[in-house]
């Protein structure tokens, strides 16, 4: 296996177990006696690990230099967070659980992001990342699938053993990997030069982070809570069948992003990031719009290829942009740690944001509202988002 | 046949709720608005309610001497109902309880059911009356029956617990059912 194609099945992999961390924790606990005042607790201290530690768990990653044992760490934190879950869900358990959960998110994101700087080198980095992408919503999808089988046929709790068992093939594809020569340097640098690292204050200064990070949020703040906005809508509008147009809702932009993230990247090395970065957040205030004023179910999924697109763009450009602007400095996982934050902050912010004015004002102008704060998005990345492309100015000899 | 005798199996719902009630001071917190971590509940796992144990054993409150008017809550009688799912009168699947409401009489008046949505989009929680609801508990992987059709369910308003006005749907109008137990 070559180290690209494992890279290709790790992706997979972790699309696959993060699927189990998601929504049937709340089910599983529910089934188990815990009160929704505690679920909505352990549930908290998970996403308020994640905030916290995203930066943190970046400078970490960026700190060792051997990005391969990051990962196998990593998924054997899943294994051991799945179990805890399975085995006895005791409050304790379940706190612990979630915190070495979130954390380990926060470190195998960027480090896969630094494997692929150093499998892809910087030409090729758009299809790497693009590829990453169609994976890991193939493998989400898969996971879904198997997740939800098991949850219907067997039990919750069967769902938490799975999980943990579907950790051990996805050690499998760290072999390749584990011969990679990160060259020495210890951080993602895509350049094998080893270039002193920078003061990491000076980079989280850099206007083109600071740029995109706002952008990032801003989109995520419109995005993050449209999906459970059209769940809550489907079911007051379709009833007895809601549930089979919200799983369209959610596979349909799952395949959008399988079919198209290969595209994107390469339009992103082509192009330039500006374009596809453009590209991907004018769906967001079109598709709030579309929302606002349609309400039949098979139009509301059509709506979804949206926001394939949308994920398709987002989840190539975040580590290419990133890589662009500091793939260099010896802070890459920093940095991507630091988008993630702001990511985070959006996505929580966008939840109350909509909940408060979906109550006052009804789904209509919730949805508007997003778009808004989706086309503010927009008009920040034309306004004030540079291009980050640099490979046209790098020296071929480097790969 | 576990739904067949009616009237015992509510009276024995009773039980299992004011059992409940005892051993998770969170139950009511709905009902109060109390901000209170309901710990206690949380470690009880497969039995909610501890077979035949008295109620004293997993009461922190309770002192060092043992209440001498111990009565037993027989497993096969009475059991939790946070977390046990709720099935239609077709036998199918429609979510879970995930809250009690009481009122000050302290008898149970609604209970809160969450249907489940897709990967937890389009999850709804609606309240329904306590008395459209019928418990069979002793067998392990017993289940709520809601005497209640698909259409008054989607029906329902969303249940929220911190909104100002808070409905449950009721009984049926033309056939109410007999509220003898909770005199």
């Amino acid at each position: 296996m070559s180290p690209g194609r494992g890279l290709d099945w790790l992706n997979l992999f972790v699309g696959n177990i993060q699927t189990g961390f998601g929504p049937f924790i709340a089910v599983y606990l529910t089934t188990r006696g815990w009160t929704q005042t505690s679920i909505g607790l352990a549930l908290s201290l998970g996403t308020i690990t994640a905030m916290i530690s995203q930066i943190p768990a970046g400078a970490l990653v960026d700190a060792i230099s051997n990005k391969t044992s990051v990962v196998l760490f990593s998924i054997l934190a899943f294994s051991i967070s799945a179990l805890l879950f399975a085995v006895q869900p005791v409050p304790l358990a379940v706190y612990v659980a979630e915190v070495i959960h979130s954390f380990s998110s926060c470190t195998l994101g960027p480090a896969i992001a630094a494997i692929s700087l150093t499998i892809a080198g910087p030409a090729m980095l758009g299809l790497r990342f693009g590829r990453n992408a169609r994976f890991a919503s193939i493998g989400n999808g898969i996971g879904a699938a198997l997740m939800g089988a098991c949850g219907y046929y067997v039990s919750e709790r069967a769902v938490f053993f799975l999980t943990a068992a579907l950790t051990l093939p996805a050690l499998v594809p760290l072999l390749p990997l584990a011969r990679l020569d990160y060259g020495g340097v210890p951080a993602g640098t895509h350049d094998n030069s080893p270039t002193r690292r920078e003061f990491p204050g000076r980079l989280l200064r850099d206007r083109a982070l600071l740029t995109f990070a706002v952008c990032v949020m801003l989109f995520t703040l419109g995005n993050a809570a449209m999906l459970p906005l059209v769940g809550n809508a489907l079911t007051k509008t379709v009833g007895g069948e809601a549930n089979l147009v919200i799983a369209a809702c959610i596979v349909l932009p799952q395949l959008v992003v399988a079919v198209i993230s290969p595209s994107i990247g390469r339009l992103a090395e082509d192009k330039g990031r500006r374009l596809v970065l453009l590209l991907g957040f004018c769906t967001l205030p079109i598709r709030g719009l579309l929302f606002a004023v349609v309400t039949d179910p098979i139009l509301v999924v059509l709506i979804q290829v949206l926001d394939g697109i949308a994920a398709a763009c987002l989840g190539v450009l975040v580590p290419l942009v990133t890589s662009d602007i500091a793939g260099r400095s010896g802070h890459f996982n920093l940095s991507l740690g630091f988008i993630g934050f702001a990511m985070g902050i959006g996505a929580t912010l966008s939840t109350s944001l909509t909940g408060w004015v979906g109550d006052r004002y009804g789904h209509p102008i919730a949805f508007a509202s997003l778009a808004a704060i989706g086309l503010a998005a927009t008009m920040l990345v034309w306004g004030a988002m540079p291009e980050t492309r640099t490979t046209r100015r790098l020296p071929a000899q480097k790969r | 046949m576990g739904f067949a005798s009616r009237t015992r199996g509510y009276a024995l719902g009773v039980g299992a709720t004011a059992s409940l009630l005892m051993i998770a001071p969170g139950v009511s917190l709905a009902a109060t608005g109390a901000r209170e971590t309901p710990t206690v509940l949380l470690t009880q796992g497969d039995t909610p309610t501890p077979a035949g144990a008295p109620p004293s054993s997993t009461t922190p409150k309770a002192g060092p001497p043992a209440p001498k008017n111990l009565e037993p809550l027989a497993p096969d009688e009475s059991t939790g109902v946070l977390g046990k799912k709720v099935v239609g009168p077709d036998g199918k699947d429609l979510g879970l309880v995930v809250d009690v409401i009481v009122a000050t009489d302290g008898h149970p008046s609604a209970a809160v059911i969450d249907f489940g949505g897709f990967l937890g989009v389009g999850s709804r929680k609606i309240a329904v009356d306590w008395r459209l609801l019928r418990f069979a508990p002793g067998r392990p992987d017993w289940q709520v029956l809601l005497t209640l059709g698909r259409a008054e369910i989607q029906a329902a308003p969303e249940y929220k617990p911190d909104a100002a006005t808070r409905e449950m749907v009721g009984p049926p109008w033309e056939a109410p059912p007999s509220t003898a137990v909770h005199e």
